[in-house]
Parts: structure tokens; C-alpha cells; sequence
């Protein structure tokens, strides 16, 4: 049994669609944002940086999203190539390309006062956004083979990864520099298409009130 | 026979000590950073990204410093606990954080230019970028003071690697801030960089790269006898 410490749309998200597409039994716990809860004693002593997400789990409490992500792929195997396989080493350098590259300049993207302060902000801003097309067409380039890790005809690890930060970036105003329409990296828009209609997205959809199209056309 | 595609003190650096420490074959392949050949169309077939290092092994290239680590140390079964081991979760947080935050602040600090345009912008942005560095490895330093199997001074593991070398640069880039970072602040870092920087295998690399015989608690500049791009 899993506790995942979530708040909606946040990077709790991820690890929440990943719980449900493998259909563990969990339980969801909203975090009290408002209330302080993440620097609260009882949150940090499952992350000391009182960061989302945290999930309790029988080895003790978890965080880091991808890594949350790998233990639960290779301990239910289904979404992500065994450590055995052939193409376990293709995988895995996507999934930390995608998790030190293209999630921390997303970070750099929405919170660029935390890299550089408000004089530079705006300066982060613009590089940011510029390295992340690079970055997207980098990784759309490795799904137009259609790879088992990143595919359009069934759900995995890393393809719930990127459609959740894919969701993100398309969320940002259109006219800002940030903003990312998903269908300019057709590979990935179809990974995205068929990931959202999976029972798994529509029901943490649901749950965390986020509507339909949430990787393609996110509210 | 893996090929490790490498500049002197590179990232590839982090690989090269793995691979000694494993006692694997390789052989080392120069990108020579000087002519910009991480940017040539030899090493982008290699590596599309056009970063350091990349591994060639007989069934895939690897990249990405952290997926390398992982991959090797579960198909050798070595330097890291294994899959249903109690302390993979938690080794698994503490690699990904060092790689997404120690190592993704640590490039902050090496180039800035690529993060913040302007020179007017980097001293504020270097200040922002040191103090969330020091606090990293407050956190880092908590755990290795608890001593668990994936990061201690008693045996080497690629998480000790792999902080030991950021460590390094954190204090040699950019070098009007060489020295900056009080290693003695944290002592159970500092412990595991004494033992490792005596292993025969890290003594191998550190000659090989001319690093010199302290290359963690008292890191100089690589003067390297094969392959310099520096």
C-alpha cells in the first residue's frame, strides 16, 4: 500500500497516473497548502525539502518524481523496460534526459526568480524556453520509431513523464516565450492523444478536476 | 569493450572512475573541446545532445552522467543496491536529486552565460546559485553522516562518485571563485572524498587526466598527458 502526498495538477500528478495505470491500491492524501502543511514537522520528516510529491511507501517515504517513478516500474513491472532488457539502457537515458534536462528547465521556465532573482529573471526566461524546443524536438526525434518506452499504441513510464510536463508548458499564455503547443512535435502529440484517453488519466482527471484533453489542449 | 567518449575532466570523468572502480574494460575516446567537437556530426550521431559523456557499449550508446551510473551498476551488479534491495528507493532519490539539483545548480555555476544572458546579471545569479549549492549538500552530507550502504566512507558507490566530482568542479569553476566552497562544513563528505581520492582506481584516472593526488579535497586544474581540450 501506497500514500501519495498530492496536491491537484502539481508533480504529484505523475506519480498518480502512473499509481493508477498500474492499478496499485493507494491512497491519495491532499497536502494543506494553505495551512502550511509543507513545512510542517510531520511533512518534512518524509521530505526534508517539504517539496510535492512525497509517497510513503514499504521501504520508508519516497521522493524525487523520477525516481518515485523508476522504484514503482521495477518493483510492478509493465511501463518501462526490466532492467534486463535490451532496451533498458535507451530507456533509462531519456527518462533522466527528460528529468534533468526538460523538467528542470521547466522549473527554470515558471519560477526563473528562484535560479537568478528578479533582475535576471526575465533574462532566464528567454533562454529557457529556447533550450527547451531544443530539447523537445531532441526527444520527439527519439519517439518517431515508435520505441515501446515512448510509444503511441500503449501507455508507459515515460511517456505519462513527458505528457505531464507537456501539459504544463501548454497551460503557460500562448503569447508568453514559454509556451509550448504540443502538436509542433508530432511524435510526441500522438503519445499525448492516446495517453489522455486512457481510463487511468480520465479517472485522476477527474478526481484532481483537470477536464478532458489533459495532455493536448490543458486547461 | 565499452568506448567512453571524454574530455580531460569532463563529466566523463565520473564514468571513467566507475568503470576503474568495476575494474571494467574500456577504451576512452577524445571529443576535443577546443575545435568544438561535441558539436561535430561524428559525435551528434553519437550523442543528438552533444553533451559529455557518452558510453558505447555492444547493444546502445548511453548518455546522460546519471542513466549511465544506474545502468551500469544494475547490469554489474555492483556500487549500488540492487533492485529489491530495502535501500534502493532511497538510493534511487538521493541519485536523481544529485542529478536534477546538485549537478543541474552545479552547471549554473560553469555556465552561466547559457542560463542568463547578461554579465551584469551573473553575480547575482552566481550568490543564488552558491547558497542553494551549500544547502544541497547540507542535506547530502545529513545522509552520508548516517553512513547507509549507497553512500559511506568504507566502500565506494557511484552516488560517492558521483558527488565527490561535482564537489570538485563546484570548487575549481568558474576560477575566479576556485576554493569558495568550505569543504570542512561537510565532514562526512569530506571523509568519503579522503578515501576515495586514495584508491588505486581513482589514482589510475587521476594520471590518466592529470589530476594530480588530491583531486577531491584539493583539487587543481587537469594538466593532462593524453588527449588535452583544455
Amino acid at each position: 500500500m501506497y500514500t501519495l502526498r498530492f496536491s491537484p495538477d502539481s508533480a504529484s500528478l505523475i506519480v498518480r497516473l502512473i499509481l493508477e495505470e498500474l492499478a496499485l491500491p493507494y491512497e491519495a492524501r491532499q497536502i494543506d497548502r494553505a495551512a502550511g502543511e509543507l513545512s510542517s514537522p510531520e511533512y518534512r520528516a518524509l521530505h526534508p525539502l517539504g517539496k510535492i510529491p512525497a509517497m510513503e511507501t514499504p521501504n520508508g517515504p519516497m521522493f524525487e518524481s523520477a525516481a518515485i517513478l523508476l522504484y514503482l516500474s521495477d518493483r510492478h513491472p509493465g511501463l518501462a523496460p526490466a532492467p534486463d532488457a535490451q532496451d533498458r539502457a535507451a530507456f533509462l537515458k531519456w527518462f533522466f534526459f527528460t528529468s534533468t534536462n526538460i523538467h528542470t528547465t521547466l522549473m527554470d521556465i515558471y519560477y526563473p526568480e528562484r535560479v537568478a532573482g528578479d533582475a535576471a529573471a526575465g533574462s532566464v526566461v528567454t533562454h529557457a524556453s529556447a533550450k527547451m524546443k531544443t530539447l523537445l524536438a531532441a526527444i520527439n526525434q527519439a519517439a518517431e520509431d515508435n520505441p515501446n518506452w515512448l510509444s503511441f499504441e500503449q501507455p508507459s513510464l515515460l511517456g505519462y513523464y513527458i505528457a505531464v510536463l507537456m501539459r504544463w508548458l501548454g497551460q503557460n499564455d500562448p503569447e508568453a516565450t514559454g509556451y509550448i503547443k504540443a502538436s509542433d512535435y508530432p511524435a510526441l502529440h500522438k503519445v499525448l492523444a492516446m495517453l489522455e484517453m486512457r481510463p487511468a488519466s480520465l479517472a485522476v482527471a477527474a478526481a484532481e478536476g483537470l477536464g478532458k484533453t489533459i495532455f493536448t489542449m490543458p486547461s | 569493450m565499452y568506448v567512453l567518449h571524454y574530455a580531460p575532466d569532463n563529466a566523463s570523468l565520473i564514468i571513467r572512475l566507475v568503470l576503474e572502480e568495476m575494474g571494467l574494460p574500456y577504451r576512452t575516446a577524445l571529443v576535443d573541446r577546443r575545435i568544438r567537437a561535441q558539436d561535430s556530426a561524428e559525435y551528434r550521431a553519437v550523442n543528438p545532445t552533444g553533451l559529455i559523456p557518452a558510453l558505447q557499449s555492444s547493444e546502445e550508446t548511453l548518455f546522460e552522467t546519471a542513466a549511465i551510473l544506474l545502468w551500469l551498476s544494475d547490469k554489474h551488479g555492483q556500487m549500488a543496491p540492487t533492485i529489491g534491495d530495502e535501500h534502493r528507493g532511497n538510493f534511487l532519490k538521493w541519485l536523481f536529486f544529485t542529478a536534477n539539483t546538485l549537478h543541474a545548480d552545479a552547471r549554473l555555476l560553469f555556465y552561466p552565460e547559457q542560463y542568463a544572458g547578461s554579465p551584469d546579471d551573473h553575480v547575482a545569479f552566481r550568490g543564488k546559485t552558491e547558497v542553494r549549492i551549500s544547502k544541497h549538500l547540507r542535506l547530502l552530507n545529513d545522509i552520508a553522516a548516517s553512513a547507509p550502504p549507497y553512500l559511506n566512507k568504507e566502500r565506494p558507490s557511484v552516488l560517492s562518485i558521483y558527488i565527490c566530482c561535482l564537489i570538485r568542479w563546484i570548487n575549481l569553476y568558474p576560477v575566479d571563485r576556485k576554493g569558495w566552497l568550505p569543504l570542512h562544513d561537510y565532514p562526512a563528505l569530506f571523509e568519503i572524498s579522503k578515501g576515495l581520492q586514495d584508491r588505486p582506481a581513482t589514482h589510475r584516472v587521476a594520471d590518466a587526466e592529470g589530476l594530480g593526488p588530491t583531486i577531491f579535497t584539493e583539487p587543481h586544474y587537469a594538466n593532462p598527458p593524453e588527449g588535452s581540450a583544455l
